[in-house]
């Protein structure tokens, strides 16, 4: 392809006179293309001759003649080349910059603050998010994700000042015996929701503003982290590509929005499944469920059993896009008591529209969480409400967008309120 | 003249399939279409127990990179590298594809890194690589789903 741009280009310069009196600006910008390209390919060719021209040892003259009869052929010579480098250790990043402002007058009541509501409008950093990944070997990984978030009690002093909050969100070691089988320790966003693993802290990879609440960072609804050890793989299937992951780990803390990154807070473990399947056929969707059980001891609520069931439904392409989740949480308490059942589900759908450049994509979410009056665990600290977020998503270069959004908030126990948001977001 | 030329590479381009080549060594002579995505989409990394699939992808601009992202992927040039930081992100892979700048790259590169495996022009892979099938069908054939 390069030898016909080659000789494209060659025969235009060869007759420019031509070309300069009946050239029209489609055929200009086409021979600025073409040379602007053949400048890349000439400056590529020269990087690699230079990359290539120090390594090539000196040779005397005898081995050369040696060495003629035994070079092996050119595919083997570039093996040195291609071979990987351990540890490979790549970085990425991500980042968000945003902006609420809400009818709320007061308290939150429940909802974390990465949900970005507030009784004040304003300006708030999101998250920095350092991502690291390491090759260690041709079947060992690492990756590690590391965040500073803005709290407003974060800083020193007392009362606590503003700052930000490092955590290591996740840190993980996997050893990949095959596709079917790859075992994995460290600390995880739990397996159990597809949210929670798709897009982890990178704002700039989800279609909106802020996660749904029942995944929410700082929320209570499921796990969002879990330490200790899984298993996964995949498996063909026939055609429906069956994905699964088993782990064990410590389950909740005594404050059950935080996972037992110390130790277990008691001698039972968590544990977890996860399967879905991608069908050949119907490339874009994935379906999945989930079971989750570990034993709860918060700290303002007794004992109890907890058991999560979960469901998903994707569709991944942009046109529609389509995600949505149920989960039901059971806490029957350890001592004896009345056993409740909490529901959260969500469905969102966005669409890339073919106008613009492609570059607007609009959205729709709609939330539910409902925690009856019985659940002693959940009615402290997760809200009953249901929200429509009505949006519209901007890239304004291939790694960094804009969102904006209006939200909708009815609650059970509290007023009902609204509000705008803005967001950057990107990678780097 | 002009539009002669430009026709007539187009056109070449155009008619040209796309072959996935791999080393003679690698243990498999046929794949399903759907096989063959799960492998470009990274779903797939191992070959057998022993060899570890080293995805090369030619870079932005090359035809043979938008013959496979339109068919294989259906994705945008935005959306295919979403799709790879997206990835990676998830610790699904420590890294993306390779990129190659050159069919002539790309075929030295798979010749000398075992589990690699490329697209190329098909009237540009050498000898001494194998070609494998897509459905059944090699480059050429009527039904040969990439080009």
């Amino acid at each position: 392809m390069s030898r016909i741009v080659l000789l494209f280009v060659a025969l235009g310069l060869g007759a420019p006179s031509v070309a300069g009196q009946t050239m029209d600006p489609a055929t200009k910008e086409l021979i600025d293309r073409l040379l602007a390209r053949i400048d890349g390919l000439e400056k590529r060719v020269a990087e690699l001759e230079g990359a290539k021209a120090p390594a090539k040892p000196v040779v005397p003259a005898t081995q050369a003649i040696h060495e003629t009869h035994e070079r092996p052929p050119v595919s083997q010579a570039v093996t040195a080349e291609a071979a990987p480098v351990y540890p490979s250790l790549k970085i990425a990043g991500f980042g968000d910059i945003d902006f609420s402002a809400t009818d709320l007058h007061s308290a939150a009541t429940g909802f974390g603050a990465q949900t970005l509501l507030s009784p004040h409008s304003g300006f708030e950093e999101g998250q920095f998010t350092l991502h690291l990944s390491s090759a260690l070997s041709s079947r060992v990984t690492m990756f590690g994700e590391l965040t500073l978030t803005a709290r407003p009690d974060a800083g020193t002093g007392s009362p606590p000042a503003p700052g930000f909050n490092p955590e290591v969100e996740r840190v993980i070691i996997r050893y990949d015996l095959n596709d079917y089988f790859k075992l994995s320790f460290g600390r995880y966003h739990t397996p159990i929701n597809y949210w929670n693993t798709a897009f982890h802290h990178g704002q700039w990879l989800q279609t909106t503003i802020s996660r749904p609440e029942m995944v929410q960072f700082g929320g209570s609804f499921i796990p969002v982290h879990f330490l200790g050890s899984l298993a996964e793989g995949a498996i063909p299937a026939g055609g429906l590509n069956l994905n699964y992951e088993a782990g064990m780990g410590n389950g909740r803390g005594q404050v059950i929005s935080r996972g037992g990154d110390f130790s277990d807070i008691n001698n039972n473990r968590a544990w977890l499944v996860n399967a879905f399947v991608r069908p050949d056929a119907l490339y874009a969707l994935q379906v999945g469920a989930s079971a989750y059980r570990d034993e709860l001891n918060p700290l303002t609520a007794p004992a109890a059993r907890e058991w999560i069931e979960s469901a998903h439904v994707v569709w991944h392409k942009e046109t529609p896009e389509f995600i949505a989740e149920f989960a039901n949480v059971e806490h029957r308490p350890i001592g004896g008591g009345t056993v409740s059942h909490s529901q959260a589900y969500y469905a969102q759908t966005a669409y890339r529209l073919p106008w613009l450049q492609k570059l607007w994509k609009p959205y729709y979410r709609f939330e539910y969480i409902h925690v009856p009056k019985s659940d002693a665990i959940f009615r402290p600290v997760v809200p009953t409400f249901h929200a429509s977020t009505y949006g519209v998503r901007y890239d304004i270069t291939t790694f960094a967008a804009f969102k904006f959004e209006f939200r909708q908030y009815v609650r059970r126990d509290f007023p009902s309120f609204y509000g705008f948001f803005g967001q950057t977001s990107f990678t780097f | 003249m002009w539009l002669a030329v430009v026709g007539t590479a187009s056109m070449a381009a155009q008619a040209a399939d796309i072959a996935i080549v791999v080393r003679p060594d690698v243990p498999v002579n046929n794949l399903t279409f759907g096989e063959l995505r799960r492998l470009f989409l990274g779903d797939r990394q191992f070959w057998t127990s022993n060899v570890r699939v080293t995805l090369l992808v030619r870079a932005p601009g090359a035809h043979e990179r938008d013959v496979v992202l339109k068919n294989i992927y259906q994705m945008s040039e935005a959306q295919f590298r979403q799709y790879w930081i997206a990835k990676v992100f998830r610790a699904e892979a420590a890294s993306g594809p390779r990129i190659v700048y050159s069919n002539e790259m790309a075929v030295d590169l798979v010749g000398g890194t075992p589990g690699a495996v490329a697209f190329v022009d098909a009237d540009q892979v050498p000898k001494g690589l194998k070609v494998l099938k897509i459905n059944g069908l090699l480059p050429g054939a009527k039904e040969y789903p990439l080009h």
